[in-house]
Protein backbone atom coordinates (compact mmCIF):
# COMPACT_ATOMS: atom_id res chain seq x y z
CA UNK A 1 0.00 0.00 0.00
CA UNK A 2 1.27 3.40 -0.75
CA UNK A 3 2.55 5.44 2.49
CA UNK A 4 2.20 8.67 1.02
CA UNK A 5 0.59 11.23 3.85
CA UNK A 6 -2.90 11.98 1.93
CA UNK A 7 -3.80 7.85 2.46
CA UNK A 8 -5.82 7.17 5.62
CA UNK A 9 -5.36 3.97 7.35
CA UNK A 10 -6.48 1.65 4.77
CA UNK A 11 -10.20 0.54 5.71
CA UNK A 12 -10.71 3.81 7.60
CA UNK A 13 -13.28 6.50 6.44
CA UNK A 14 -12.51 9.90 8.26
CA UNK A 15 -14.46 12.45 5.97
CA UNK A 16 -17.33 14.77 7.50
CA UNK A 17 -19.34 13.46 9.45
CA UNK A 18 -22.51 12.10 8.41
CA UNK A 19 -25.38 13.90 9.47
CA UNK A 20 -23.78 17.45 8.36
CA UNK A 21 -23.60 15.43 5.13
CA UNK A 22 -27.11 15.10 5.08
CA UNK A 23 -27.80 18.37 5.98
CA UNK A 24 -25.57 19.76 3.48
CA UNK A 25 -27.18 16.89 0.56
CA UNK A 26 -30.63 18.44 1.51
CA UNK A 27 -29.29 22.44 0.88
CA UNK A 28 -28.04 21.02 -2.49
CA UNK A 29 -31.47 19.07 -3.25
CA UNK A 30 -33.31 22.00 -2.38
CA UNK A 31 -30.60 24.38 -4.45
CA UNK A 32 -31.25 21.62 -7.44
CA UNK A 33 -35.17 22.11 -7.19
CA UNK A 34 -35.32 25.82 -7.10
CA UNK A 35 -33.02 26.26 -9.91
CA UNK A 36 -35.54 24.35 -12.32
CA UNK A 37 -37.91 27.19 -12.38
CA UNK A 38 -40.29 25.01 -14.69
CA UNK A 39 -40.12 22.53 -12.31
CA UNK A 40 -40.71 24.65 -9.09
CA UNK A 41 -43.64 26.59 -10.74
CA UNK A 42 -45.32 22.75 -11.89
CA UNK A 43 -45.21 21.23 -8.66
CA UNK A 44 -45.91 24.95 -6.48
CA UNK A 45 -47.57 27.03 -8.94
CA UNK A 46 -50.11 24.78 -10.67
CA UNK A 47 -51.53 23.68 -7.36
CA UNK A 48 -52.24 27.15 -5.79
CA UNK A 49 -53.59 28.38 -9.19
CA UNK A 50 -56.16 25.71 -9.55
CA UNK A 51 -56.98 26.40 -5.74
CA UNK A 52 -57.62 30.24 -6.63
CA UNK A 53 -60.05 29.32 -10.39
CA UNK A 54 -61.68 26.53 -8.88
CA UNK A 55 -62.58 28.86 -5.39
CA UNK A 56 -63.07 31.75 -7.54
CA UNK A 57 -65.50 29.90 -10.01
CA UNK A 58 -67.25 28.22 -7.11
CA UNK A 59 -68.19 31.09 -5.36
CA UNK A 60 -70.30 30.40 -2.26
CA UNK A 61 -71.98 27.08 -3.64
CA UNK A 62 -72.66 24.70 -1.27
CA UNK A 63 -71.90 20.88 -1.98
CA UNK A 64 -74.55 19.70 -0.55
CA UNK A 65 -76.01 16.12 0.20
CA UNK A 66 -73.92 14.17 2.39
CA UNK A 67 -71.62 17.23 3.18
CA UNK A 68 -74.37 19.49 4.62
CA UNK A 69 -74.13 22.56 4.16
CA UNK A 70 -70.82 23.57 3.54
CA UNK A 71 -69.19 25.80 1.04
CA UNK A 72 -67.46 24.31 -1.98
CA UNK A 73 -64.58 26.58 -1.38
CA UNK A 74 -63.64 24.46 1.69
CA UNK A 75 -63.75 21.48 -0.19
CA UNK A 76 -61.34 22.48 -2.42
CA UNK A 77 -59.06 23.66 0.14
CA UNK A 78 -58.63 20.03 1.56
CA UNK A 79 -58.54 18.36 -1.74
CA UNK A 80 -55.68 20.53 -3.02
CA UNK A 81 -53.82 19.94 0.37
CA UNK A 82 -53.80 16.56 -0.77
CA UNK A 83 -53.13 17.32 -4.68
CA UNK A 84 -50.28 19.24 -2.83
CA UNK A 85 -49.26 16.13 -0.60
CA UNK A 86 -49.10 13.76 -3.57
CA UNK A 87 -47.58 16.36 -6.63
CA UNK A 88 -44.33 16.54 -4.16
CA UNK A 89 -44.43 13.22 -2.43
CA UNK A 90 -45.16 10.81 -5.70
CA UNK A 91 -45.04 12.83 -8.59
CA UNK A 92 -42.15 15.06 -8.14
CA UNK A 93 -40.02 12.68 -6.41
CA UNK A 94 -40.63 9.65 -9.05
CA UNK A 95 -40.26 11.99 -11.96
CA UNK A 96 -36.41 13.06 -9.86
CA UNK A 97 -35.68 9.27 -8.94
CA UNK A 98 -36.05 8.28 -12.71
CA UNK A 99 -34.30 11.26 -14.31
CA UNK A 100 -31.33 10.64 -12.23
CA UNK A 101 -31.50 6.89 -12.22
CA UNK A 102 -31.38 7.30 -16.18
CA UNK A 103 -28.74 10.12 -16.50
CA UNK A 104 -26.68 7.81 -14.88
CA UNK A 105 -26.21 10.56 -11.03
CA UNK A 106 -27.30 7.73 -8.99
CA UNK A 107 -25.09 5.21 -9.95
CA UNK A 108 -21.88 8.20 -9.46
CA UNK A 109 -23.78 9.06 -6.01
CA UNK A 110 -23.86 5.11 -5.74
CA UNK A 111 -19.95 5.13 -6.12
CA UNK A 112 -18.98 8.25 -3.90
CA UNK A 113 -18.26 8.17 -0.32
CA UNK A 114 -21.50 9.07 0.12
CA UNK A 115 -23.51 6.53 2.45
CA UNK A 116 -26.85 5.39 0.49
CA UNK A 117 -28.86 5.88 3.43
CA UNK A 118 -28.07 9.67 3.95
CA UNK A 119 -27.87 9.89 -0.36
CA UNK A 120 -31.92 8.48 0.09
CA UNK A 121 -32.60 10.38 3.44
CA UNK A 122 -31.65 13.59 1.81
CA UNK A 123 -33.56 13.35 -1.08
CA UNK A 124 -36.66 12.15 0.77
CA UNK A 125 -36.33 15.13 3.56
CA UNK A 126 -35.86 17.65 0.89
CA UNK A 127 -38.67 16.20 -0.99
CA UNK A 128 -40.62 16.78 2.65
CA UNK A 129 -39.86 20.47 2.70
CA UNK A 130 -41.48 20.96 -0.26
CA UNK A 131 -44.64 19.35 0.42
CA UNK A 132 -44.95 21.24 3.96
CA UNK A 133 -44.28 24.52 1.48
CA UNK A 134 -47.24 23.58 -0.91
CA UNK A 135 -49.40 22.95 2.18
CA UNK A 136 -48.26 26.46 3.79
CA UNK A 137 -49.05 28.32 0.31
CA UNK A 138 -52.47 26.55 0.15
CA UNK A 139 -53.98 27.21 3.79
CA UNK A 140 -52.56 30.43 3.75
CA UNK A 141 -54.44 31.29 0.24
CA UNK A 142 -58.16 29.62 0.99
CA UNK A 143 -57.64 31.48 4.21
CA UNK A 144 -57.17 34.62 3.11
CA UNK A 145 -58.06 34.71 0.13
CA UNK A 146 -61.29 33.21 0.39
CA UNK A 147 -61.83 32.91 4.22
CA UNK A 148 -61.56 29.32 4.46
CA UNK A 149 -61.44 27.71 7.96
CA UNK A 150 -58.36 26.02 8.61
CA UNK A 151 -58.22 22.42 10.06
CA UNK A 152 -60.59 22.39 13.23
CA UNK A 153 -58.77 19.26 14.86
CA UNK A 154 -54.84 20.52 14.14
CA UNK A 155 -53.43 17.07 15.55
CA UNK A 156 -55.41 14.96 13.03
CA UNK A 157 -54.69 17.30 10.21
CA UNK A 158 -50.68 17.07 10.86
CA UNK A 159 -50.83 13.32 11.32
CA UNK A 160 -53.08 13.05 8.32
CA UNK A 161 -50.93 14.48 6.48
CA UNK A 162 -47.57 12.97 7.26
CA UNK A 163 -49.13 9.71 6.88
CA UNK A 164 -49.83 10.96 3.34
CA UNK A 165 -46.33 12.13 2.60
CA UNK A 166 -44.90 8.80 3.79
CA UNK A 167 -47.32 6.88 1.60
CA UNK A 168 -46.88 8.82 -1.57
CA UNK A 169 -43.73 8.64 -0.94
CA UNK A 170 -43.44 5.15 -0.74
CA UNK A 171 -45.24 4.85 -3.93
CA UNK A 172 -43.33 7.34 -5.63
CA UNK A 173 -40.35 5.50 -5.45
CA UNK A 174 -41.81 2.17 -6.02
CA UNK A 175 -43.72 3.51 -9.36
CA UNK A 176 -40.34 5.32 -9.90
CA UNK A 177 -38.98 1.23 -10.37
CA UNK A 178 -41.44 0.13 -12.81
CA UNK A 179 -40.78 3.16 -15.36
CA UNK A 180 -38.52 2.00 -17.98
CA UNK A 181 -37.10 5.35 -19.32
CA UNK A 182 -36.31 8.78 -19.00
CA UNK A 183 -39.08 9.58 -22.05
CA UNK A 184 -41.87 7.58 -20.44
CA UNK A 185 -41.40 9.05 -17.15
CA UNK A 186 -43.31 12.22 -17.35
CA UNK A 187 -46.22 10.74 -19.51
CA UNK A 188 -46.64 7.70 -17.09
CA UNK A 189 -46.47 9.74 -13.81
CA UNK A 190 -48.43 12.53 -15.11
CA UNK A 191 -50.95 10.33 -16.10
CA UNK A 192 -51.72 8.16 -12.61
CA UNK A 193 -51.46 10.71 -11.06
CA UNK A 194 -54.41 13.16 -12.33
CA UNK A 195 -56.34 9.80 -13.35
CA UNK A 196 -55.97 8.95 -9.66
CA UNK A 197 -57.00 12.30 -8.64
CA UNK A 198 -59.57 13.13 -10.67
CA UNK A 199 -61.81 9.93 -9.39
CA UNK A 200 -60.97 10.54 -6.16
CA UNK A 201 -62.63 13.47 -5.80
CA UNK A 202 -60.26 16.16 -6.40
CA UNK A 203 -62.70 18.39 -8.69
CA UNK A 204 -65.73 17.94 -7.27
CA UNK A 205 -67.15 16.13 -4.15
CA UNK A 206 -67.85 12.40 -4.05
CA UNK A 207 -70.81 11.33 -2.88
CA UNK A 208 -70.61 8.18 -0.54
CA UNK A 209 -72.03 5.11 -1.47
CA UNK A 210 -71.96 6.08 -5.33
CA UNK A 211 -69.86 3.48 -7.66
CA UNK A 212 -67.10 6.37 -8.24
CA UNK A 213 -66.86 6.32 -4.12
CA UNK A 214 -66.65 2.63 -4.15
CA UNK A 215 -64.62 2.37 -6.47
CA UNK A 216 -62.26 4.96 -5.84
CA UNK A 217 -61.68 3.67 -2.11
CA UNK A 218 -59.73 0.79 -3.20
CA UNK A 219 -56.87 3.81 -4.23
CA UNK A 220 -54.97 6.19 -1.70
CA UNK A 221 -55.88 8.97 -2.98
CA UNK A 222 -59.59 9.48 -2.08
CA UNK A 223 -58.61 8.08 1.39
CA UNK A 224 -56.23 11.22 1.88
CA UNK A 225 -58.83 13.56 0.43
CA UNK A 226 -61.18 12.27 3.08
CA UNK A 227 -58.74 12.04 6.06
CA UNK A 228 -58.06 15.69 5.38
CA UNK A 229 -61.71 16.61 4.98
CA UNK A 230 -62.08 15.08 8.60
CA UNK A 231 -59.55 17.04 9.55
CA UNK A 232 -61.56 20.53 8.76
CA UNK A 233 -64.90 18.75 10.11
CA UNK A 234 -66.18 17.82 6.69
CA UNK A 235 -68.68 16.53 6.01
CA UNK A 236 -70.29 17.96 9.24
CA UNK A 237 -69.90 16.28 12.02
CA UNK A 238 -67.14 14.05 10.89
CA UNK A 239 -64.63 12.24 12.80
CA UNK A 240 -61.59 14.13 12.76
CA UNK A 241 -59.44 10.69 13.44
CA UNK A 242 -59.76 8.85 9.81
CA UNK A 243 -58.17 5.76 10.96
CA UNK A 244 -59.84 3.74 8.12
CA UNK A 245 -58.18 6.19 5.88
CA UNK A 246 -54.53 6.30 7.40
CA UNK A 247 -54.57 2.46 7.24
CA UNK A 248 -55.31 2.11 3.38
CA UNK A 249 -53.08 5.14 2.81
CA UNK A 250 -50.55 3.11 4.91
CA UNK A 251 -50.85 0.14 2.72
CA UNK A 252 -50.54 1.34 -0.14
CA UNK A 253 -46.71 3.04 1.04
CA UNK A 254 -45.87 -0.26 2.43
CA UNK A 255 -46.48 -1.65 -1.36
CA UNK A 256 -44.94 1.11 -2.76
CA UNK A 257 -41.63 0.29 -0.93
CA UNK A 258 -41.90 -3.79 -1.22
CA UNK A 259 -42.01 -3.02 -5.26
CA UNK A 260 -38.91 -0.33 -4.93
CA UNK A 261 -36.92 -3.14 -2.98
CA UNK A 262 -37.56 -5.91 -5.28
CA UNK A 263 -36.60 -3.36 -8.43
CA UNK A 264 -34.38 -0.87 -7.05
CA UNK A 265 -31.86 -0.18 -9.64
CA UNK A 266 -28.72 2.16 -9.36
CA UNK A 267 -27.80 2.09 -13.16
CA UNK A 268 -29.74 3.37 -16.17
CA UNK A 269 -31.78 0.87 -17.38
CA UNK A 270 -31.94 2.40 -21.26
CA UNK A 271 -35.05 0.24 -21.44
CA UNK B 1 2.03 -3.19 -5.27
CA UNK B 2 -0.30 -2.82 -8.71
CA UNK B 3 -3.35 -0.10 -8.71
CA UNK B 4 -5.39 -2.73 -9.89
CA UNK B 5 -5.05 -6.99 -9.70
CA UNK B 6 -7.64 -9.39 -11.09
CA UNK B 7 -6.86 -13.08 -11.26
CA UNK B 8 -9.44 -15.48 -13.03
CA UNK B 9 -12.40 -12.97 -12.93
CA UNK B 10 -15.47 -14.49 -13.31
CA UNK B 11 -19.08 -12.95 -13.62
CA UNK B 12 -22.60 -14.93 -14.50
CA UNK B 13 -25.90 -13.48 -15.28
CA UNK B 14 -27.67 -16.91 -14.79
CA UNK B 15 -26.82 -18.97 -17.79
CA UNK B 16 -25.38 -15.87 -19.60
CA UNK B 17 -21.30 -15.52 -18.71
CA UNK B 18 -20.22 -11.93 -18.73
CA UNK B 19 -16.95 -12.51 -17.84
CA UNK B 20 -14.83 -15.59 -18.30
CA UNK B 21 -11.39 -16.30 -16.39
CA UNK B 22 -10.13 -12.68 -17.06
CA UNK B 23 -6.79 -11.96 -15.19
CA UNK B 24 -4.71 -8.56 -15.88
CA UNK B 25 -2.66 -5.96 -13.78
CA UNK B 26 -2.87 -2.32 -13.81
CA UNK B 27 0.22 -0.55 -12.53
CA UNK B 28 0.22 2.52 -10.29
CA UNK B 29 0.58 5.95 -12.43
CA UNK B 30 -0.45 4.06 -15.66
CA UNK B 31 -2.87 4.15 -17.89
CA UNK B 32 -4.70 0.97 -18.72
CA UNK B 33 -7.07 0.44 -21.77
CA UNK B 34 -9.55 -2.42 -21.73
CA UNK B 35 -10.69 -2.99 -25.43
CA UNK B 36 -13.68 -4.62 -27.22
CA UNK B 37 -16.63 -4.43 -28.57
CA UNK B 38 -20.02 -3.87 -27.27
CA UNK B 39 -21.21 -6.15 -24.89
CA UNK B 40 -17.04 -7.96 -25.01
CA UNK B 41 -17.55 -7.61 -20.41
CA UNK B 42 -15.56 -4.09 -20.30
CA UNK B 43 -18.47 -2.24 -18.18
CA UNK B 44 -19.10 -5.24 -15.98
CA UNK B 45 -15.53 -5.95 -15.45
CA UNK B 46 -14.83 -2.22 -14.25
CA UNK B 47 -18.05 -2.49 -12.42
CA UNK B 48 -16.40 -5.32 -10.19
CA UNK B 49 -13.17 -3.28 -9.70
CA UNK B 50 -15.35 -0.46 -8.28
CA UNK B 51 -17.21 -2.60 -5.90
CA UNK B 52 -20.21 -1.58 -7.77
CA UNK B 53 -20.82 -5.37 -8.70
CA UNK B 54 -20.77 -8.68 -7.06
CA UNK B 55 -18.48 -11.28 -9.09
CA UNK B 56 -18.97 -14.87 -9.54
CA UNK B 57 -15.57 -16.09 -9.13
CA UNK B 58 -11.57 -15.10 -8.51
CA UNK B 59 -9.50 -12.51 -7.05
CA UNK B 60 -9.98 -8.77 -7.16
CA UNK B 61 -7.89 -6.47 -5.14
CA UNK B 62 -8.49 -2.33 -6.06
CA UNK B 63 -6.03 -0.68 -3.99
CA UNK B 64 -4.89 -3.42 -2.20
CA UNK B 65 -8.16 -4.12 -1.28
CA UNK B 66 -11.29 -6.29 -1.75
CA UNK B 67 -13.71 -4.16 -3.56
CA UNK B 68 -16.29 -6.39 -2.17
CA UNK B 69 -15.66 -6.32 0.80
CA UNK B 70 -18.04 -3.83 2.93
CA UNK B 71 -15.80 -3.00 5.39
CA UNK B 72 -13.80 -0.87 3.37
CA UNK B 73 -15.72 0.04 0.67
CA UNK B 74 -16.50 3.24 1.87
CA UNK B 75 -12.63 3.86 2.12
CA UNK B 76 -11.96 2.52 -1.34
CA UNK B 77 -14.99 5.35 -2.42
CA UNK B 78 -12.69 7.94 -1.25
CA UNK B 79 -9.45 6.60 -3.34
CA UNK B 80 -11.45 5.92 -6.70
CA UNK B 81 -12.91 8.04 -9.13
CA UNK B 82 -16.06 7.56 -11.58
CA UNK B 83 -16.46 8.65 -15.03
CA UNK B 84 -19.16 6.64 -16.64
CA UNK B 85 -20.46 6.40 -19.92
CA UNK B 86 -23.53 8.92 -19.31
CA UNK B 87 -22.84 12.26 -18.81
CA UNK B 88 -23.86 12.09 -14.88
CA UNK B 89 -24.13 15.86 -14.39
CA UNK B 90 -26.88 17.80 -12.61
CA UNK B 91 -28.26 20.37 -15.52
CA UNK B 92 -29.44 22.81 -13.47
CA UNK B 93 -26.20 23.73 -11.02
CA UNK B 94 -23.51 25.78 -12.17
CA UNK B 95 -20.03 24.26 -12.79
CA UNK B 96 -18.55 25.81 -9.73
CA UNK B 97 -22.11 24.59 -7.61
CA UNK B 98 -21.69 21.24 -8.39
CA UNK B 99 -18.20 20.87 -8.24
CA UNK B 100 -18.25 22.26 -4.91
CA UNK B 101 -21.34 19.89 -3.77
CA UNK B 102 -19.27 16.66 -4.70
CA UNK B 103 -15.73 17.88 -3.50
CA UNK B 104 -17.71 18.23 0.30
CA UNK B 105 -18.43 14.06 -0.40
CA UNK B 106 -14.33 13.37 0.03
CA UNK B 107 -11.68 14.19 3.70
CA UNK B 108 -9.55 15.03 1.20
CA UNK B 109 -10.63 16.97 -1.90
CA UNK B 110 -8.57 18.94 -4.65
CA UNK B 111 -9.42 22.63 -4.62
CA UNK B 112 -12.53 23.56 -6.77
CA UNK B 113 -10.80 26.17 -8.61
CA UNK B 114 -7.45 23.94 -9.47
CA UNK B 115 -10.67 21.26 -11.16
CA UNK B 116 -11.98 23.90 -12.76
CA UNK B 117 -9.03 25.24 -14.19
CA UNK B 118 -7.74 21.58 -15.46
CA UNK B 119 -10.90 20.85 -16.82
CA UNK B 120 -10.80 24.38 -19.23
CA UNK B 121 -14.17 25.60 -17.37
CA UNK B 122 -12.54 29.00 -15.92
CA UNK B 123 -14.80 31.56 -17.84
CA UNK B 124 -17.78 28.93 -17.55
CA UNK B 125 -17.29 28.54 -14.20
CA UNK B 126 -20.68 30.34 -13.05
CA UNK B 127 -22.58 28.92 -16.51
CA UNK B 128 -24.93 26.31 -16.07
CA UNK B 129 -24.18 22.70 -16.88
CA UNK B 130 -26.80 22.61 -19.22
CA UNK B 131 -25.16 25.52 -20.84
CA UNK B 132 -22.15 23.33 -21.75
CA UNK B 133 -21.38 21.95 -25.24
CA UNK B 134 -21.30 18.13 -25.09
CA UNK B 135 -17.31 18.13 -24.76
CA UNK B 136 -17.18 20.82 -21.72
CA UNK B 137 -20.02 18.53 -20.35
CA UNK B 138 -17.63 15.69 -20.46
CA UNK B 139 -14.50 17.60 -18.89
CA UNK B 140 -16.87 18.93 -16.43
CA UNK B 141 -17.89 14.76 -15.76
CA UNK B 142 -14.36 14.05 -15.76
CA UNK B 143 -13.81 16.88 -12.92
CA UNK B 144 -16.16 15.21 -11.08
CA UNK B 145 -14.43 12.10 -11.45
CA UNK B 146 -11.50 13.65 -9.93
CA UNK B 147 -12.60 16.31 -7.62
CA UNK B 148 -12.07 13.45 -4.70
CA UNK B 149 -8.11 13.65 -5.52
CA UNK B 150 -8.22 9.47 -6.55
CA UNK B 151 -5.28 7.60 -6.59
CA UNK B 152 -6.80 5.41 -9.43
CA UNK B 153 -9.99 7.13 -11.95
CA UNK B 154 -12.08 4.70 -13.70
CA UNK B 155 -13.14 5.72 -17.38
CA UNK B 156 -15.99 4.19 -19.10
CA UNK B 157 -15.88 4.90 -22.73
CA UNK B 158 -14.78 8.47 -21.83
CA UNK B 159 -15.31 10.28 -25.39
CA UNK B 160 -18.17 7.96 -26.77
CA UNK B 161 -20.39 10.41 -28.70
CA UNK B 162 -18.28 13.22 -28.32
CA UNK B 163 -16.86 15.37 -31.70
CA UNK B 164 -13.23 15.27 -32.84
CA UNK B 165 -12.20 18.56 -30.78
CA UNK B 166 -14.40 17.15 -27.64
CA UNK B 167 -12.20 14.07 -27.73
CA UNK B 168 -9.13 15.67 -28.26
CA UNK B 169 -9.78 18.19 -25.18
CA UNK B 170 -10.96 15.11 -23.05
CA UNK B 171 -7.57 13.00 -24.17
CA UNK B 172 -5.14 15.95 -23.12
CA UNK B 173 -7.24 15.94 -19.92
CA UNK B 174 -6.69 12.32 -19.43
CA UNK B 175 -2.85 12.80 -20.30
CA UNK B 176 -2.57 15.56 -17.94
CA UNK B 177 -4.27 13.44 -15.15
CA UNK B 178 -1.70 10.28 -15.60
CA UNK B 179 1.15 12.99 -15.29
CA UNK B 180 -0.18 13.76 -12.49
CA UNK B 181 0.30 10.35 -11.02
CA UNK B 182 -3.42 9.38 -11.16
CA UNK B 183 -3.82 5.82 -12.41
CA UNK B 184 -5.91 5.72 -15.14
CA UNK B 185 -8.06 2.47 -16.06
CA UNK B 186 -10.30 3.27 -18.99
CA UNK B 187 -12.51 1.14 -21.56
CA UNK B 188 -13.04 2.26 -24.93
CA UNK B 189 -14.13 0.60 -28.39
CA UNK B 190 -11.77 2.99 -30.34
CA UNK B 191 -8.71 2.08 -31.36
CA UNK B 192 -7.42 5.55 -32.17
CA UNK B 193 -8.16 6.30 -28.39
CA UNK B 194 -5.88 3.44 -27.25
CA UNK B 195 -3.22 4.36 -29.46
CA UNK B 196 -3.70 7.96 -28.04
CA UNK B 197 -3.80 7.17 -24.77
CA UNK B 198 -2.87 4.07 -23.24
CA UNK B 199 0.37 2.70 -22.16
CA UNK B 200 -0.91 -1.02 -21.74
CA UNK B 201 -4.05 -2.84 -23.26
CA UNK B 202 -6.14 -5.96 -23.24
CA UNK B 203 -8.66 -6.50 -25.58
CA UNK B 204 -11.43 -8.45 -24.49
CA UNK B 205 -13.83 -10.21 -26.60
CA UNK B 206 -17.33 -12.00 -25.38
CA UNK B 207 -15.86 -11.92 -21.60
CA UNK B 208 -12.51 -12.85 -22.36
CA UNK B 209 -8.96 -11.50 -22.88
CA UNK B 210 -7.94 -12.38 -26.26
CA UNK B 211 -4.84 -10.33 -26.62
CA UNK B 212 -2.84 -8.13 -24.02
CA UNK B 213 0.19 -5.58 -24.86
CA UNK B 214 1.06 -2.33 -25.27
CA UNK B 215 -0.59 -0.63 -28.23
CA UNK B 216 2.25 -0.53 -30.34
CA UNK B 217 3.13 -4.35 -29.80
CA UNK B 218 -0.60 -6.04 -29.54
CA UNK B 219 -1.08 -8.81 -31.54
CA UNK B 220 2.36 -9.15 -33.27
CA UNK B 221 1.86 -6.05 -34.86
CA UNK B 222 5.54 -4.91 -33.94
CA UNK B 223 7.02 -7.56 -36.32
CA UNK B 224 4.45 -7.83 -38.79
CA UNK B 225 4.30 -7.73 -42.45
CA UNK B 226 3.58 -4.79 -44.23
CA UNK B 227 1.55 -4.69 -47.99
CA UNK B 228 2.78 -2.87 -50.59
CA UNK B 229 0.57 -1.42 -53.29
CA UNK B 230 0.58 0.41 -56.44
CA UNK B 231 -1.19 0.11 -59.56
CA UNK B 232 0.65 -1.78 -62.49
CA UNK B 233 1.68 0.42 -64.81
CA UNK B 234 0.87 1.42 -68.36
CA UNK B 235 3.03 -1.25 -70.50
CA UNK B 236 3.98 -3.76 -67.75
CA UNK B 237 2.57 -7.13 -67.10
CA UNK B 238 2.59 -9.06 -64.06
CA UNK B 239 5.57 -11.35 -64.61
CA UNK B 240 7.50 -8.18 -65.78
CA UNK B 241 7.43 -7.40 -61.75
CA UNK B 242 10.64 -7.73 -60.53
CA UNK B 243 9.23 -8.86 -57.24
CA UNK B 244 6.79 -11.49 -55.86
CA UNK B 245 3.36 -10.17 -56.42
CA UNK B 246 0.90 -11.75 -53.77
CA UNK B 247 -1.99 -10.74 -55.55
CA UNK B 248 -3.36 -8.35 -58.20
CA UNK B 249 -6.69 -7.40 -58.73
CA UNK B 250 -8.10 -5.00 -61.78
CA UNK B 251 -4.73 -3.73 -62.20
CA UNK B 252 -3.83 -3.41 -58.48
CA UNK B 253 -0.90 -4.90 -57.35
CA UNK B 254 -0.23 -6.13 -53.88
CA UNK B 255 3.11 -7.49 -52.17
CA UNK B 256 3.12 -8.79 -48.67
CA UNK B 257 6.39 -8.87 -47.63
CA UNK B 258 8.35 -8.66 -44.12
CA UNK B 259 11.59 -7.24 -45.95
CA UNK B 260 9.79 -4.05 -47.13
CA UNK B 261 12.82 -2.10 -47.84
CA UNK B 262 14.35 -4.70 -50.31
CA UNK B 263 11.27 -4.97 -52.14
CA UNK B 264 10.76 -1.11 -52.39
CA UNK B 265 14.47 -1.09 -53.71
CA UNK B 266 13.86 -3.23 -55.96
CA UNK B 267 10.74 -2.01 -56.94
CA UNK B 268 11.45 1.62 -57.32
CA UNK B 269 14.92 0.56 -59.10
CA UNK B 270 12.47 -1.50 -61.59
CA UNK B 271 10.65 1.77 -62.25
CA UNK B 272 12.80 4.53 -62.97
CA UNK B 273 14.87 1.93 -65.57
CA UNK B 274 11.30 1.60 -67.67
CA UNK B 275 10.44 4.61 -66.84
CA UNK B 276 7.45 3.23 -65.46
CA UNK B 277 4.91 5.62 -62.91
CA UNK B 278 3.77 3.50 -60.34
CA UNK B 279 0.63 5.21 -59.45
CA UNK B 280 -0.89 4.93 -55.77
CA UNK B 281 2.54 3.24 -54.28
CA UNK B 282 1.77 2.56 -50.97
CA UNK B 283 3.20 0.46 -47.81
CA UNK B 284 0.65 -0.23 -45.15
CA UNK B 285 1.55 -1.53 -41.76
CA UNK B 286 -1.37 -3.80 -40.05
CA UNK B 287 -3.25 -1.51 -38.18
CA UNK B 288 -4.48 -1.45 -34.08
CA UNK B 289 -7.93 -2.31 -35.89
CA UNK B 290 -6.94 -4.83 -37.81
CA UNK B 291 -5.61 -6.51 -35.47
CA UNK B 292 -8.37 -5.87 -33.17
CA UNK B 293 -10.93 -7.20 -35.74
CA UNK B 294 -8.76 -10.21 -36.32
CA UNK B 295 -8.76 -10.76 -32.69
CA UNK B 296 -12.26 -10.21 -31.85
CA UNK B 297 -13.65 -12.44 -35.01
CA UNK B 298 -11.28 -15.18 -34.17
CA UNK B 299 -12.85 -15.43 -30.49
CA UNK B 300 -16.39 -15.12 -32.15
CA UNK B 301 -15.41 -18.12 -34.57
CA UNK B 302 -14.18 -20.09 -31.89
CA UNK B 303 -17.40 -19.69 -30.01
CA UNK B 304 -19.66 -20.63 -33.13
CA UNK B 305 -17.72 -23.47 -33.58
CA UNK B 306 -17.67 -24.32 -29.73
CA UNK B 307 -21.74 -24.11 -30.36
CA UNK B 308 -22.31 -21.16 -28.23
Amino acid sequence: MSTDASTPTKGAFNGINDVKLVARQVRYEQLSFWLNPIGAFFTLGFSTIFLVMLSAIAGNTKIGAGYGSVKLVQYYLGSFVSYGVMAACFTVLAQTLVNRREMGLLKRLRLSPVPTWALLSAILLSTLVIAILQMVILLAVGRLGFGDYLPTHAVAFILTVVVGMLSFTGLGIGVSTLVPNADAAGPIISIVFFLLLAFSGLWFPIQPGTTLANVSAYFPVRHLITAVLASFNLPGGAQPWAWGDLEVMAIWGVVGLFIAARRWQWSPRRG
Amino acid sequence: MPAVSVRHLAKSYGEVEAVRDVSFEVEQGEIFALLGPNGAGKTTTVEILEGFRDRSGGDVETLGVDPATRATQRWLRTRIGVVLQELAVEPYYSVRQVLSRNAGYYPTPRPVEEVIEMIGLKEKADDRVKRLSGGQQRRLDVGLGVIGNPLLLFLDEPTTGLDPSGRRDSWDLIRRLAAGGTTVLLTTHYMDEVEALADRVAVLSHGEIVASGTPTSIGGRDSGAVTIRFMLPKGATEPDVPVAVTSIDNGLVQIVTDDELRVLHTLTGWALDHDHVLIGLAVVRVTLEDIYLKLTREALDDDETSGR
